[in-house]
């Protein structure tokens, strides 16, 4: 097997989180409406997210919850999931803010469009 | 030789410190306001004298505040080299103080309150500059001084000294912001200390191109404050503040304050010896002694009183820088006399070209032939501190001039001697005609000045010498108006004043540069009549009054309505009517001052302590 | 409770309760605000008292363990999340302490204020809090995304749009910065399996015995501190990524425009030098020589390019905005002189003692700087630097603080902007970084070209015409009215003198405020020997090896 296919077919988790970066990334910078960039953010984030868990994953391991008097087994590393779990509350209040930002920036100006918007600004 | 700890070198610096908030709190009540001005000067320099006797006897006072930075104290030192620059600048503040009021007062000027706080603000930085103990005070001091002294730059609130004080600023921030605090950075990094006369050692024994660098460094900071060419241009634009900064900031507190900085970083930083090994103190003597005869070249064609002096000081400070990087005893003795000598000096010519403002409103030496019957005693003690600026026996300059030869000359550097030479020649080429002008001339009887109001690099042929006197007069004097009469009783029923708008141009607008018609005013007729009779001439007259017109439109945002009145200049007596005491108390105190160092300059204190210092830099 | 282990739990959770407390009773009694926030972030003050006399005195680094989960076993990794307090973070606590109860006094009258103000705000403090004082880098993600979420709120507290427009850029590219942060610490997540400080330290430096040796070469850890440093680039807007930060300054309300500048960039770089310490230590710079010179590289094009755009800038919020992006550059320059491999012991002491005084100090200048700019906009109107013209005389003590607070930032001694420079220049000198030296001593040059600017407008420029208070021409003032309109002075010692009562304009808490901090600038000057000592066994712990 050639190196490249070996990374795909084993590694896809990581080649999808890297999709998922660069098309979050290129919206943010590229998309010239303002819930768009929110969404490239969220993209990027999940891209973390899928980043966290992929780097977790134990082959044949179970979720990391022990009952008790647990036994011996293989368990998936748990510290990513609290990470993701908390990261994904983190991106859940940055999102709401952003929204709120989003519905006061349409109130005023009636766009979302940012090239539209400057113009608009520049005539105040 | 003991060390005595004291508060009062601290008490020095603090004392006109203390005065600011003083002073701006009584903004309300001028008379109380200038008191306290008077009163913190006079008490500046108690406090400084009270240390001088123990200083001569080898006893240095110190105040140390503590820790500032790791191995750095902030600490004051009153040695015999603080000493000197300081008992200088708080004794000529003290009369500084006195004129400055007359002055102020007698302008109206805005703003007093601003401009007395941080008059007093430079002192107190002044003084702390001379009895830094190490590099890095003196930098705190050096820093604090350029932001005091940016308020009286800027004094005017005009474009003109905005951008003035936009130069000073970058100028001063440049020497001491970059370049001193680089040097005494670096100073640190290779000595491990910065306290003036513990370096030496180090500096010896450190990488000779860093140790370099370092006195580069050092000595183009503070050299940038003493004029040193080419990084002096900010100096005779900082001539736009109020005469009395000129005089004693201008050319003693701050500008010194670059020159003792050089006398530290040579004398106390490195010493004599690690200065001739690095072979550092030739090139710094030939930046000198390009500056000084540069300068006093330029001071030739500056036709602005205080213009020419600022070219002066610039020249005069690198007589100091000169006789300081010769490194021999008798030079540096020089060299470090030459501090007083030139501030007494200086302040007198500032002083007076301050008090001629005031009264008369004139700026400009074209304007003042014959200015002596006006004001006798200010042009008087102008006379004699131009005769010692240019090294004439009895007067201060003399005294630390003949230092500087003969130290040129022991240290078989006689080139430096020559240019010396040169340069008090030069001295007495701008100098004298100001003299001859005011004494021996009249505003309509003045020799044409080549020099500046010629075109640079002259003309060929005296064309019309007795049309091209620059001297201002537009005056119905005997002579003249006596002709007029006569011209305009010739030409009956021809006093049409429509020709006036023709012979308008140049000529009206700027009456003062044309003393030809000079009865145009008074009789519209005349200048008709004139305009017609004189034909043969008026051609090249009137070329050449375009010249000299075009040349003064470089100061025409000065408004200034200077030169002698329309009669002339009347005539006042040798009592003190010409001014206010205020003004002229000072100017002769200073000028006084300035024979006692040049006559007896042993008693005059300075002499001594200069020797002190030689002594203990040569032991 | 007198064992002062528990304090930093208090700071960060105080707030946030506080937080909250606020939210519930505003429901109840919309006035209670500013009387909970007062009692919350006092008590808080006295907290980071006890806290900095534990650590400055006898008990040193302070350690509390969340949970008290502890440590399996002796060289085990930690299972529960450390709040470490240090010399470091101690400093950090008490300035924010400090200017979190400032901000409120500057606040109190001229606003913003309301319920979701103080909500926020407190969050905001708990969160800096949080980041001060953790000992986990995942906590400090979630620390930063909470300041962060708190600024960006604050920033469209007033209800403006354009304070929106600008807070949904700063949210956008912050958070984008703080994501690639917490990617950064996965990558450091995989390639040692822990997220402790301490333990990333030492396993890094390959002292457990699973792993085979330091591994500071490994790609992995190279890429994490590359997405970290980006991340926290992007917090402390360093150039080029500081382009949230400008339109953001500008835009939000006056008062949050003072706790921003004066802590939130503040915290970013904060938690670089944190990391870079703490996390990777001075071995990992030694062993990859080239992430020192690029941090320097970096670090002094923001210096410079900063200050360029801070002169070309002409409303004066902008121009400080700017002014920041070039200090912070500064305070990152020193960090990487620090952790130089070039830089022997006493090079790295110095730029790092350098790097700490001059965050503190910058903080307290930028956010003086703020309110008197704040003050000077509610006296006058003044929102450019042309408004300037003249106010040296209406607002004397406004002027004076601005004045003063300039000078320091430009580096004038005393005061202590001056220090932190003479700090990290011997620091660059110490380490051979010659050119590096050069751009410090010239940055000196660069500031004062904008702050010159303030000066002439302020101080020497009659206000324009049918302005009745300044209209006076120089020339034709008559003496009695020249010496009423006489005043102000901007004379360089640390004497604040009290001309006239200030213009009914500025509340007196936004005065006190920048007269305090002009204040605290000049002694912060002579205190620096003494706060020196007192990070020396910090600086040897982190350093010395």
């Amino acid at each position: 097997m050639t190196p490249l296919v070996d990374v795909l077919t084993s590694r896809y988790a990581y080649v999808l989180f890297a999709l998922l970066l660069g098309i979050g990334l290129y919206m943010i910078v590229s998309s010239q409406n303002l819930v768009k960039k929110v969404i490239g953010l969220n993209l990027f984030q999940t891209a973390l997210f899928l980043f966290f868990i992929a780097s977790a994953y134990l082959a044949g391991g179970q979720a990391p919850i022990v009952h008790h008097g647990g036994k011996e087994a293989t368990y998936v590393s748990p510290l990513p999931q609290v990470i993701v779990l908390t990261a994904i509350v983190v991106g859940i209040a940055v999102t709401a803010v952003a929204l709120a930002l989003l519905v006061r920036i349409y109130a005023e100006y009636g766009t979302l469009e940012e090239d539209v918007l400057r113009e608009v600004r520049s005539d105040d | 030789m003991s060390t005595v700890e004291s508060l009062r070198p601290l008490l020095a610096v603090a004392i006109s410190t203390v005065a600011i908030p003083l002073i701006v709190a009584s903004y309300r009540r001028p008379n109380v306001r200038d008191s306290i001005s008077v009163l913190t000067a006079l008490g500046k320099f108690a406090i400084v004298a009270s240390m001088l006797p123990a200083v001569l006897n080898g006893d240095e006072f110190r105040w140390s505040l503590g820790t500032y930075a790791p191995g750095v104290e902030f600490a004051l030192r009153a040695d015999p080299l603080g000493m000197l620059f300081a008992l200088l600048s708080s004794l000529l503040w003290v009369f500084t103080a006195f004129y400055a009021i007359g002055y102020m007062r007698g302008l109206d000027e805005h703003s007093q309150t601003r401009f007395f706080a941080a008059f007093a603000g430079s002192l107190a930085a002044a003084v702390g500059i001379a009895f830094a103990e190490n590099l890095l005070t003196i930098f705190v001091f050096y820093e604090l001084l350029s932001v005091a002294t940016y308020p009286l730059v800027a004094h005017d609130e005009t474009d003109e000294a905005r951008a003035a004080g936009r130069k000073y600023l970058l100028y001063t921030f440049f020497g001491g912001g970059v370049l001193v605090l680089g040097g005494t950075a670096l100073v640190y990094v290779l000595a491990g200390t910065t306290t003036f006369g513990a370096t030496a050692q180090g500096l010896s024994t450190a990488d000779p191109t860093l140790a370099k660098a370092a006195f580069a460094m050092l000595a183009a900071g503070f050299g940038i404050k003493a004029g040193l060419m080419p990084a002096h241009s900010w100096l005779p634009d900082a001539m736009v503040a109020p005469t009395p900064v000129s005089g004693l900031l201008h050319a003693v507190a701050v500008v010194k304050a670059g020159a003792f900085g050089v006398a530290r970083v040579i004398l106390d930083v490195y010493g004599p010896d690690v200065v001739s090994d690095l072979g550092v103190g030739l090139p710094l003597a030939a930046v000198a002694a390009f500056t000084l005869l540069a300068a006093s070249v330029i001071a030739l064609r500056q036709d602005h009183l205080k213009r020419r002096l600022a070219y002066s000081t610039i020249s005069q400070l690198s007589y100091i820088v000169l006789g300081l990087s010769l490194l021999g005893p008798t030079a540096i003795t020089g060299g470090l006399l030459h501090i007083p000598a030139h501030a007494f000096m200086k302040l007198t010519l500032f002083f007076c070209a301050g008090i001629i403002h005031v009264e008369t409103h004139t700026d400009y030496i074209p304007e003042m032939d014959g200015i002596g019957k006006r004001m006798p005693l200010t042009m008087t003690a102008f006379s004699i501190a131009a005769a010692g600026m240019a090294g004439i026996p009895l007067v201060a300059g003399f005294v630390s001039k003949w230092f500087l030869l003969v130290g040129a000359v022991q240290v078989n550097e006689a080139i430096f001697a020559v240019a010396l030479l040169v340069s008090g020649v030069l001295n007495i080429a701008y100098f004298w005609p100001i003299v001859y002008g005011a004494f021996f001339e009249s505003p309509d009887g003045a020799d044409e000045k080549p020099l500046i109001s010629g075109p640079l690099g002259g003309r060929e042929g005296p064309r019309n010498i007795q049309l091209l006197k620059p001297a201002g007069s537009h005056g119905s004097h005997g002579e003249s108006s006596g002709m007029g009469g006569a011209l305009a009783g010739s030409s009956d029923g021809r006093d049409d004043p429509a020709p006036l708008e023709d012979g308008e141009y140049a000529v009206d607008r700027h009456p003062s540069d044309h003393a030809g018609d000079s009865a145009t005013e008074n009789d519209p007729a005349v200048a008709a009549e004139s305009d017609d009779s004189v034909d043969v001439g008026d051609d090249s007259a009137g070329h050449d009054e375009e010249t000299i017109a075009d040349d003064h439109d470089d100061h025409a945002d000065h408004a200034h309505h200077g030169g002698p009145g329309p009669d002339g200049w009347e005539r006042r007596r040798w009592t003190g009517e010409e001014s206010t005491w205020l003004m002229l108390g000072p100017i002769l105190a200073v000028a006084t001052g300035a024979l006692v160092l040049g006559i007896v300059p042993y008693e005059a204190q300075f002499l001594e302590l200069v020797e002190v210092i030689v002594e203990g830099v040569s032991a | 409770m007198t064992d002062p282990t528990v304090a930093p739990v208090l700071l960060i959770a105080l707030p946030i309760v506080a937080a909250a407390v606020v939210l519930l009773a505003g429901l109840r009694w919309p006035r209670s605000g500013w009387p909970i926030s007062l009692v919350a972030l006092v008590l808080e003050g006295g907290l980071a008292a006890w806290l900095a006399s534990a650590v400055f005195g006898d008990s040193g680094r302070l350690v509390h363990e969340l949970g008290a989960y502890g440590r399996p076993g002796e060289n085990e990794f930690a299972v529960g999340i450390e709040l470490v307090a240090d010399a470091l973070s101690a400093t950090m606590v008490g300035l924010i302490a400090l200017i979190a109860l400032s901000v409120l006094a500057v606040t109190r009258r001229a606003g913003p204020r309301g319920v979701p103000f103080y909500a926020a705000y407190l969050m905001l403090i708990g969160g800096l809090m949080g980041v001060s004082l953790t000992g986990d880098v995942f906590n400090l993600f979630v620390f930063l995304e909470i300041t962060g979420i708190a600024t960006y709120t604050l920033v469209a507290s007033n209800r403006s749009a354009p304070a929106a427009v600008a807070a949904l850029k700063y949210l956008i590219v912050g958070t984008t910065g703080a994501s690639l942060y917490l990617l950064g610490v996965g990558y450091l997540l995989m390639a040692t399996g822990t997220l402790n400080m301490a333990d990333l330290a030492a396993t890094l430096a390959g002292e457990p015995s699973f792993v085979d040796g330091p591994m500071y070469t490994d790609p992995l850890v190279l890429a994490s501190f590359a997405f970290i440093a980006t991340g926290l680039f992007v917090k402390a807007a360093i150039f080029p990524l500081h382009t949230w930060q400008p339109g953001a300054y500008d835009e939000a309300p006056d008062g949050v425009t003072v706790a921003i500048s004066a802590l939130v960039s503040t915290i970013g770089a904060y938690a670089f030098l944190r990391i870079s310490l703490s996390v990777f230590t001075p071995a990992f710079f030694e062993a990859t020589p080239i992430v020192a010179t690029v941090i320097v590289t970096v670090a002094s094009v923001s210096v410079v390019a900063g200050s360029a755009l801070a002169v070309m800038q002409s409303r004066i919020k902008r121009t400080f905005a700017y002014s920041s992006v070039s200090q912070f550059g500064l305070v990152v320059l020193a960090t990487g002189i620090a952790v130089h491999p070039d830089a022997g012991a006493s090079a790295a002491e110095a730029a790092l003692i350098g790097a700490v005084i001059h965050l503190v100090g910058h903080a307290v200048v930028k956010g003086g700087l703020f309110t008197a700019a704040m003050g000077l906009a509610l006296d006058s109107d003044a929102r450019t630097i042309d408004d300037l013209a003249g106010l040296g005389r209406q607002s004397p003590v406004l002027s004076a603080a601005m004045a003063l607070l300039g000078l320091t930032l430009v580096g004038v001694p005393p005061a202590v902007g001056f220090l932190g420079k003479w700090y990290i220049v011997i620091g660059a000198m110490n380490a051979d970084l010659w050119p590096v030296a050069v751009v410090i001593l010239l940055s000196t040059v660069l500031t004062l070209a904008y702050v010159a600017r303030l000066f002439e407008q302020l101080y020497f420029t009659p206000a324009p015409s049918g302005d009745e208070a300044g209209a006076e021409a120089p020339a034709d003032t008559s003496d009695d009215h020249a010496m009423a309109a006489d005043g102000g002075n901007s004379a360089d010692d640390g004497t604040e003198e009290h001309l006239s009562d200030p213009t009914p304009g500025a509340p007196f808490g936004v005065v006190a405020v920048a007269v305090g901090a002009a204040i605290l600038a000049i002694l912060l000057g002579f205190a620096g020997a003494e706060f020196a000592d007192a990070l020396e066994p910090f600086v040897t712990e982190v350093l010395g090896q």
